[in-house]
């Protein structure tokens, strides 16, 4: 289940007006997520959590699910 | 033996046959015939190499799993990396170091030299080096499990599709297919075939009659300028563009008639409206390679610095590539000019919307046209550097682009070559331009027989008769 907040930090980084999230969902779905805006993703959902990804953890991300799981571990 | 070869034919069809009748030993009978067929090359140590990185990849994949530590699987991971790097650049630049030697030599004692090998010494190598780099990358993030059949392993390194040029597979697209038992599948065969056809018709039908202009403007360039040169370029891009491409698809084909689906390398490269939206589609394996495993983890690790930081990794990440493709300042330059041109969007791109909007020009065909051939320019720009023979030659032909002094004999010498050329690489973009709109193989299939036939011939026909003079007997990505 992906957060409305997380959902929020995506939908604003990469200004968009809405789009629906769900676990599987991954970067190409998404219009505008490239691999340039992704670090921008990944920098706003760091900054929204207070949290420092690692660079291997990011590495291991396959889908939004993924990312949902490392910010709620990280966020604990 | 080469794909386009009867010799090839030939051995396809026996192993098709073999394998088939092998039953679950089908990975046995694809492996045997794969180091057949790298041994069928001539160069005993390349086999060497093959086995020396298929060794080592396996027992450092099934390690990573077993290492009781993070920091021993760390230190393993490392090791597997760069051991497997080092057969790479030792073989790569074995050409660059038995001339350095040679040259040392010559200082001590004239008559002492070693072997100078020729320029295919690592055929092959790169592309079977980052599949297997990939694979331990993969098996220490956790999102791939080693494989611990070693057979199975072998044969994922080693079939001999995809063995000389690529694509690059990644592990989860490819060994489960090989697990597969084996059905006969009458549209995979068929399908296998027409695309082998459609790749032997790019290559030496196009790619090979594009290089007879190539060749007479890149052997001599200071005999050429402006017009030619320009026309040169444009027709090698599409030299290069068919020649690999034709090989992937033989490649993709070849895998088809034994119901493995390997990786596609190209979606119409050239139809690109940005220099991003290009590596999307050109070396599509290659370029998931270095995004992945280069990118990512420097734009990471730099991702503080922002804009900056994102470009300071594509310039690395594209230094990288053009040293891949080889040991010459040319392919560093080419590199890095794509490095350069990635590096400006980065700041370029969020003004890009806000000028179209104030020029009033909307998404549509206008735009995208523009758009693809800007893009078109910059990659020319950059094959100039990536096919002439030194570097002097790319900056004396890039120097002298706009001189149009001298253009009317070649176009007298030229001028049926160019003329063919020119409808060649029509034919090409038409194909590409209607295969991003619909499924042409599906269209194709559902053609009355009579139709699809002539289709058929005229593909044969068109590969038979190719012409006396054959200027590239081998494929150009064979030397990276």
């Amino acid at each position: 289940m992906i957060s409305e907040r997380l959902k929020q930090v995506i939908l604003k980084t990469l200004e968009l007006d809405d789009f629906d999230f769900r676990e599987e969902t991954i970067a190409g779905d998404v219009p505008g997520w490239d691999s340039l805006s992704h670090v921008k993703v990944l920098m706003a959902a760091e900054a929204e959590y207070g949290v420092r990804f690692k660079t291997v953890e990011v590495l291991r991300l396959r889908n939004v699910g993924d990312l949902q799981s490392l910010v709620d571990r990280k966020v604990g | 033996m080469i794909f386009h070869s009867p010799a090839y034919l030939l051995f396809l069809a026996g192993v098709f046959v073999l394998s088939a009748c092998a039953g679950r030993r089908r990975w046995a009978v694809l492996l045997l015939a794969s180091a057949y067929f790298y041994v069928s090359l001539g160069s005993p140590h390349l086999t060497v190499a093959l086995a020396l990185v298929t060794g080592m990849s396996y027992f450092a994949g099934i390690g990573l799993t077993r290492c009781a530590t993070e920091t021993g699987r760390k230190r393993l991971f490392v090791l597997g990396v760069v051991a497997n790097l080092l057969v790479l650049v030792f073989l790569k630049y074995l050409p660059f170091l038995s001339n350095a030697l040679n040259a040392l030599l010559g200082f001590v004692s004239p008559a002492v030299s070693v072997p100078e090998p020729g320029i295919l010494a690592s055929i092959g190598v790169s592309y079977y080096v980052f599949q297997a780099v990939s694979y331990l990358v993969d098996i220490y993030l956790e999102v791939q499990e080693p494989e611990r059949h070693p057979g199975y392993f072998a044969l994922y390194l080693a079939f001999f599709p995809k063995l000389l040029q690529g694509p690059i597979e990644r592990a989860e697209a490819l060994l489960p297919q090989l697990r597969i038992p084996y059905t006969f599948d009458y549209d995979n065969v068929r399908a296998g075939l027409l695309m082998f056809s459609i790749g032997l018709f790019k290559k030496v039908v196009v790619a090979d009659r594009l290089a007879f202009v190539v060749d007479a403007v890149y052997g001599d360039v200071h005999a050429h300028a402006g017009i030619p040169t320009a026309l040169a370029t444009l027709f090698y891009a599409f030299q290069l563009y068919c020649d690999f491409s034709g090989y992937t698809d033989m490649a993709l084909g070849s895998a088809r008639v034994f119901n493995i689906r390997l990786t596609p390398n190209f979606n119409g490269p050239y139809l690109a409206t940005s220099v991003a939206d290009f590596w999307r589609r050109w070396h599509i394996t290659f370029s998931r390679f270095i995004l992945d495993y280069i990118f990512r983890p420097l734009q990471m690790r730099y991702r503080d610095h922002r804009e900056y930081g994102t470009a300071l990794a594509l310039l690395l990440t594209f230094l990288v590539s053009g040293l891949w493709h080889g040991a010459g300042w040319g392919f560093i330059l080419w590199g890095l000019l794509h490095g350069t041109y990635l590096a400006a969007s980065v700041f370029y791109r969020p003004y890009r919307k806000r000028i179209y909007d104030r020029l009033g020009w909307e998404d549509g065909a206008g735009r995208r046209i523009w758009q693809g051939t800007a893009t078109f320019c910059l990659v020319c720009f950059a094959w100039i550097f990536f096919r002439a023979n030194t570097v002097s030659d790319a900056f004396y032909a890039v120097t002298h682009l706009w001189d149009i002094r001298g253009a009317a004999p070649f176009f007298v010498t030229m001028g049926t070559k160019l003329a063919i050329g020119t409808l060649l690489i029509a034919l090409i973009l038409a194909v590409d331009v209607l295969h991003g709109r619909m499924d042409l193989v599906s269209r194709l299939w559902a053609m009355p027989r009579w139709r699809r036939w002539a289709i058929y011939y005229a593909l044969l026909l068109s590969v038979i008769y190719r012409g006396a003079d054959v200027a590239v007997d081998r494929f150009l990505y064979f030397q990276f």
